[in-house]
């Protein structure tokens, strides 16, 4: 019986198909921080966005938008990370990175379903939006860039990707039975290995990387506009604003790809693939963005401190001295504290995985207090009518709703990688 | 074609909210919900303290942030002049309420049912009712559920569906027949003029003329469609008599 | 140039013509002042918008699936 299982079945890699007693109680716990969203949300469907903790600005005394448009503007910037990852390894070539690729690819995907999510949840009628979206779209608001770009173009464009870049695996895994046969020959699609076939590959995914890369800044940049452009509140106008946003992007986006990258490869046990060589390059590059978007943060501060209009200076009371003082400073020393252990590693040049893990965390920690910081205290403070001050905190209905498209994702990932090779095959594991 | 405008004189205002009221019956509006909310405000320190009055209707920007903004078009202004929200296609993003510099967006954060149960007055108490006499006051007025104008568009006067946008209308459903805005007319000091300045000859074009005036927040550009007479702009130092409304509303 | 690379051309360049032609010409106009400010040239301009998009992209798909002639 063995011996027959072991001849006419072999294993699939990387361990899918295989379910783990840890696998199982992650997806069970994924599920239920999952489910609990989905009760919040209901809450909120049924009742109006009353259950949340957002609030008419003015007389109202409180935010109108809250943790989902901060966790929406955050979700978009973490897809920044596989798609230039992916679009770098194809356009300079870095090989050292090929283990990697699609699983950014695969992140960029999901975090780009989040995000779309994640700003439905902020609507009282998410199916009128999407039928009034299409019908009645407006190029002239920032919104639709957002939505257009990045939800549809972008989203697509990266299937695309990953599914062009996936094909030979598909292939090959479709030779040996197994219960995923039949997905992996219809992914296939009649691929054949051939020089030639291989050639078209590369063409086309070079292309598309080269299609992607300026969508990608476009994309990334309107959401920048959704508050650079606006005057209405203290702090948002500014022409920074943009470039802001592609950089915190990319930040939050490499530091992601980073902690991903360590727990696939402890979980697929591809520790020989994942080289420490590809954490520090991911690394240097997560170093590069930090130092210009830090650079950025102290031009920000110069800005609103220096000769500030009186809405401003409130404003930048509360962020430097008051409310969100916490949440500033907060942000302000976990980027300073990753920017300095990255140096130091850049510096002595010894590379650890936990060092760039740790650092991918503490970007995060700092990109999602900046991304709340760009949208709630321009609300509150500083409104440019002698309205009393105002304040907002997010309730327990957000916070869960929030978790649940974090669990959501992972859940998306998770699944993933039981059903496809989430680190590219290697030419010796045929 | 008409353009309509509004002056405020705040020499004259006193302060006494009845256009705050007036609004409220006039437009049915969810508690917490001032599409017409007047400032009492105060600068200066104590006892050298000068009390003032500002009266803030939508102020119908001539280029108007929150139609910009609005990713469907449910924001839009009409020809005379008039910002309307269509209520039947705003998806309720609240673009239009960051947006707009002078916070007179109100979203309808619950069902009217209990928007309205929040005001928490039962009109079959028999202490109520020996107020009202058993009247039970109109839960709406039926003007805010038609479509107005040329375009017969929806204004979001109506209804105060749950997830959409609304604000003050200028009473565009009074205006189209001729009549003035509820804070306009009901103004005991007559406070607020309304009218055409389109029309050079017109009393508020005349008015307007006579005396020296600003609009709100003229650095950003919006060129509103309220012009203030007398008084002046707050200041950085203008600050709010009462407690802030977020305990209420809570 | 290869069957491949023309019906891949044809694909990406009618995307982007429908992206170009509905951005610029069938949605909202770029104005604030007027009712028709706020209602599209022709509707569903934006859903036509974003088919463009993946019309163009689905291009690449195509090149990498296509087995002409063979
Ligand atoms: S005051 Fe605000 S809501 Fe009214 S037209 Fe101007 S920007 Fe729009
Ligand atoms: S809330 Fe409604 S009116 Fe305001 S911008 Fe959004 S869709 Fe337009």
């Amino acid at each position: 019986m063995t011996t027959e299982t072991m001849t006419t079945k072999r294993e699939l890699p990387q361990g899918i198909g295989r379910l783990s007693t840890g696998w199982i109680a992650f997806f069970a716990a994924m599920v239920a921080v999952t489910v609990v969203g989905l009760y919040a949300y209901f809450q909120q469907l049924g009742n109006g966005l009353i259950v949340t903790g957002l609030r008419d600005l003015g007389t109202g005394g409180g935010a109108t938008w809250g943790l989902y448009v901060a966790y929406y503007v955050y979700f978009i910037g973490v897809s920044f990370a596989g798609i230039t990852v992916a679009a770098l390894i194809r356009i300079f070539k870095i090989e050292k990175l090929e283990p990697v690729a699609r699983m950014g690819e695969l992140l960029t995907v999901v975090s780009l379903i989040l995000g779309a999510l994640a700003i439905l949840a902020d609507l009282e009628h998410p199916w009128r939006a999407i039928v009034n979206l299409f019908e009645f779209g407006r190029p002239q608001s920032p919104f639709f860039g957002t939505f257009s770009m990045v939800i549809a173009g972008y989203l697509f464009a990266s299937l695309v990707y990953l599914y062009v870049t996936s094909r030979r695996d598909a292939a090959r895994l479709a030779l040996q039975p197994s219960r995923f046969q039949g997905l992996y020959r219809f992914l296939a699609a009649g691929y054949e290995d051939t020089p030639e076939q291989r050639r078209i590959d590369r063409r086309a995914t070079f292309w598309l990387a080269i299609a992607i890369l300026p969508l990608l800044v476009i994309a990334h940049s309107t959401v920048g506009f959704v508050f650079g452009l606006q005057v209405g509140r203290p702090g948002w106008f500014g022409s920074l604003q943009a470039p802001g946003f592609v950089v915190l992007a990319g930040v939050s986006g490499i530091g992601n790809l980073i902690m991903l990258a360590a727990i696939v490869r402890w979980a697929t046990k591809t520790e020989k693939r994942i080289t420490v060589d590809a954490f520090a390059w991911l690394a240097k590059l997560l170093l590069g963005l930090l130092l210009v978007y830090l650079y950025f943060t102290a031009v920000e501060i110069l800005t609103i401190t220096y000769q500030a209009s009186a809405a401003e200076q409130v404003l930048s009371d509360a962020l430097l001295k008051g409310t969100y003082a916490w949440i500033f400073w907060g942000a302000i020393v976990s980027l300073v504290a990753a920017a300095v252990l990255l140096t130091w590693k850049a510096l002595t040049r010894r590379w650890t995985i936990a060092a760039a893990v740790a650092a991918g965390i503490l970007v995060n920690i700092g990109a999602v207090a900046k991304r709340y910081l760009i949208v709630v205290p321009s609300q509150t403070h500083g409104q440019l009518l002698p309205y009393p001050i105002g304040s907002y905190t997010p309730n327990w209905v957000e916070f869960a709703v929030v978790f649940g498209l974090f669990s959501l994702g992972a859940i998306m990932i998770g699944v993933f990688m039981k059903v496809f090779p989430i680190v590219p095959l290697e030419e010796a594991e045929q | 074609m008409a353009k309509y405008a509004m002056a405020i004189n705040l020499d004259r205002c006193q302060g006494c909210r009845a256009c705050m009221e007036a609004c409220k019956i006039e437009n049915n509006t969810p508690q917490a919900v001032f599409w017409m909310y007047v400032f009492r405000t105060e600068t200066g320190e104590f006892p050298d303290t000068k009390m003032s009055f500002m009266p803030r209707p939508c102020q119908h920007c001539n280029n108007p942030p929150c139609v910009k903004v609005c990713p469907v078009g449910a924001r839009f202004r009409r020809g005379d002049g008039i910002v309307l929200t269509d209520a039947d296609r705003c998806i309720g993003c609240r673009y239009c309420e960051v947006a707009c510099p002078y916070g007179v967006n109100y979203y309808n954060w619950r069902t009217p049912t209990e928007a309205f149960a929040a005001y928490d007055v039962d009109f079959t108490d028999p202490e109520v009712e020996a107020v009202t006499g058993g009247v039970i006051p109109p839960y709406k007025n039926p003007d805010l559920d038609r479509p107005q104008g040329d375009e017969q568009r929806m204004t979001a006067g109506s209804a105060h569906s749950v997830g959409v946008m609304e604000k003050c209308t200028f009473c565009v459903h009074r205006v189209e027949k001729g009549l003035e805005p509820a804070c306009a007319e009901v103004c005991p000091v007559h406070a607020i003029h309304f009218g055409d300045v389109e029309d050079p000859e017109g009393p508020l074009s005349t008015y307007l003329r006579e005396r020296a005036g600003f609009q709100l927040l003229e650095e950003l550009g919006t060129d509103p469609s309220v012009y203030y007479v007398g008084g002046g702009p707050p200041t950085a130092e203008t600050r709010e008599i009462e407690r802030p409304l977020t305990e209420v509303q809570r | 140039m290869t069957t491949r690379g023309w019906i891949t051309t044809a694909i990406a360049v009618v995307g982007v013509g429908l992206m170009v032609v509905s951005y610029l010409f069938w949605t909202t106009p770029a104005c604030n002042t007027t009712v028709a400010c706020s209602n599209p040239r022709v509707p569903f301009a934006a859903g036509i918008f974003v088919l463009g998009v993946l019309i163009a992209f689905s291009a690449g798909a195509f090149y990498s699936v296509y087995k002409g002639g063979k």
